[in-house]
């Protein structure tokens, strides 16, 4: 791995967790949220920091170039995220269609309470 | 059997009053709910000027969250069956009645309103997508749905409760799939169904090719890792 990916490595994985900070105190993110990004952004450093790590890892893997090796654990890392998201997506519209529904249900008992009432 | 019609409608402005006021002057011994679906259209404003019993969703859940809330409707107070209708003309509603005495008859859990239950279904390109489900379900389950694509289902009470209080229920063809594989007993009834008189069908090329992929997906793989009741 060169010095300047490493470099990289650990200047954005500091700039990932001040952009998380930023965003928790304008209240944008919520704190348990705000965990992965936090491990992510150590991984990075990590990586950075002690290469012999990456070297190790792509030896196993059989990966050539140890570069390769950081892309995809990012890849991956970022992958399992995006299922996670999806997850989270399904329960949100399954929270907003059982809301919608059970508002219209309730607003239709109100409208014909004040019928009969007159 | 206390029987409650549920007709989803998105924008269905043009023909809601049509079909609802047929239901209304001729077929007044079922109960009925429209369930708007967060209509652009003024739908909602023609209910309410009617005098109709409507569920008014503030925003649009699409084909499967609409008729749940139609369903859940029905499963708070206390319906036998539930009837899938479309809000735009379709269907005919003389054939609810042998729909539901064949439900009794037959004991079933679900009748179909058919286009093919003794007719032949003719090839053209519109039908090869409903062959070509008839044949995966025949395959995964065994039972020969002559017209899964129909839109006229008829629900009994133990459907309701499932369909009410579960997520993907949707009536599609791979729920009825996958409801047959949990023992639900499917059957079919002859019916007529009209050209839509008004409005834009939601099918177009993209969105059917989506559909069949999606039918498939559930029924040849997802349908197997699904818990059966």
């Amino acid at each position: 791995m060169s010095v300047t990916l490493r470099i990289v490595l650990i200047v954005m994985s500091i700039l990932t967790s001040i952009y998380v900070l930023v965003q928790i105190r304008k209240s944008q993110l919520k704190i348990e949220e705000a965990s992965f990004w936090f491990f992510f952004s150590a991984i990075l450093i990590l990586m950075g920091l002690f290469p012999q790590i990456v070297n190790f890892g792509a030896k196993i893997f059989g990966v050539q170039a140890p570069v390769n090796f950081v892309f995809l654990g990012i890849i991956f890392i970022l992958i399992i995220r995006l299922f996670h998201l999806n997850v989270k997506l399904s329960q949100l519209e399954n929270k907003v269609e059982n809301l919608t529904q059970r508002y219209s249900i309730d607003e239709n008992n109100r409208r014909k309470e004040s019928k009969k009432v007159q | 059997m206390k029987t409650l019609i549920v007709i989803p409608a998105y924008n269905e402005a043009q023909n809601i009053e049509r079909v609802v006021n047929n239901l209304i002057d001729n077929y007044n011994q079922f109960d009925y709910i429209i369930v708007n679906d967060g209509s652009k259209d003024n739908t909602a404003e023609i209910c309410e000027r009617n005098n109709y019993n409507y569920l008014d969703l503030p925003i649009n859940l699409g084909l499967a969250g609409a008729f749940q809330a139609g369903v859940r409707y029905a499963y708070e107070n206390g319906y036998d069956a539930v009837i899938q209708y479309d809000g735009d003309g379709q269907h005919e509603a003389s054939y609810i009645q042998p729909m539901i005495e064949s439900m009794i008859e037959t004991n079933s859990d679900i009748v179909i309103g058919s286009r093919f239950a003794t007719k032949k279904k003719p090839f053209s390109l519109r039908m090869l997508g409903s062959r070509m489900i008839t044949m995966a379900i025949k395959m995964t389950t065994g039972k020969k749905i002559k017209d899964p694509t129909s839109g006229m289902r008829l629900f009994n009470r133990k459907m309701i409760e499932k369909i009410a209080q579960n997520i993907n229920y949707g009536p599609e063809p791979d729920t009825i799939s996958y409801l047959v594989s949990c023992g639900a007993k499917v059957s079919e009834v002859q019916v007529e169904m009209h050209e839509r008189v008004a409005g834009e069908s939601y099918l177009n090329l993209t969105r059917s090719a989506r559909y069949m992929t999606n039918m498939f997906v559930s029924i040849f793989l997802v349908q197997f890792f699904r818990s059966k009741e």
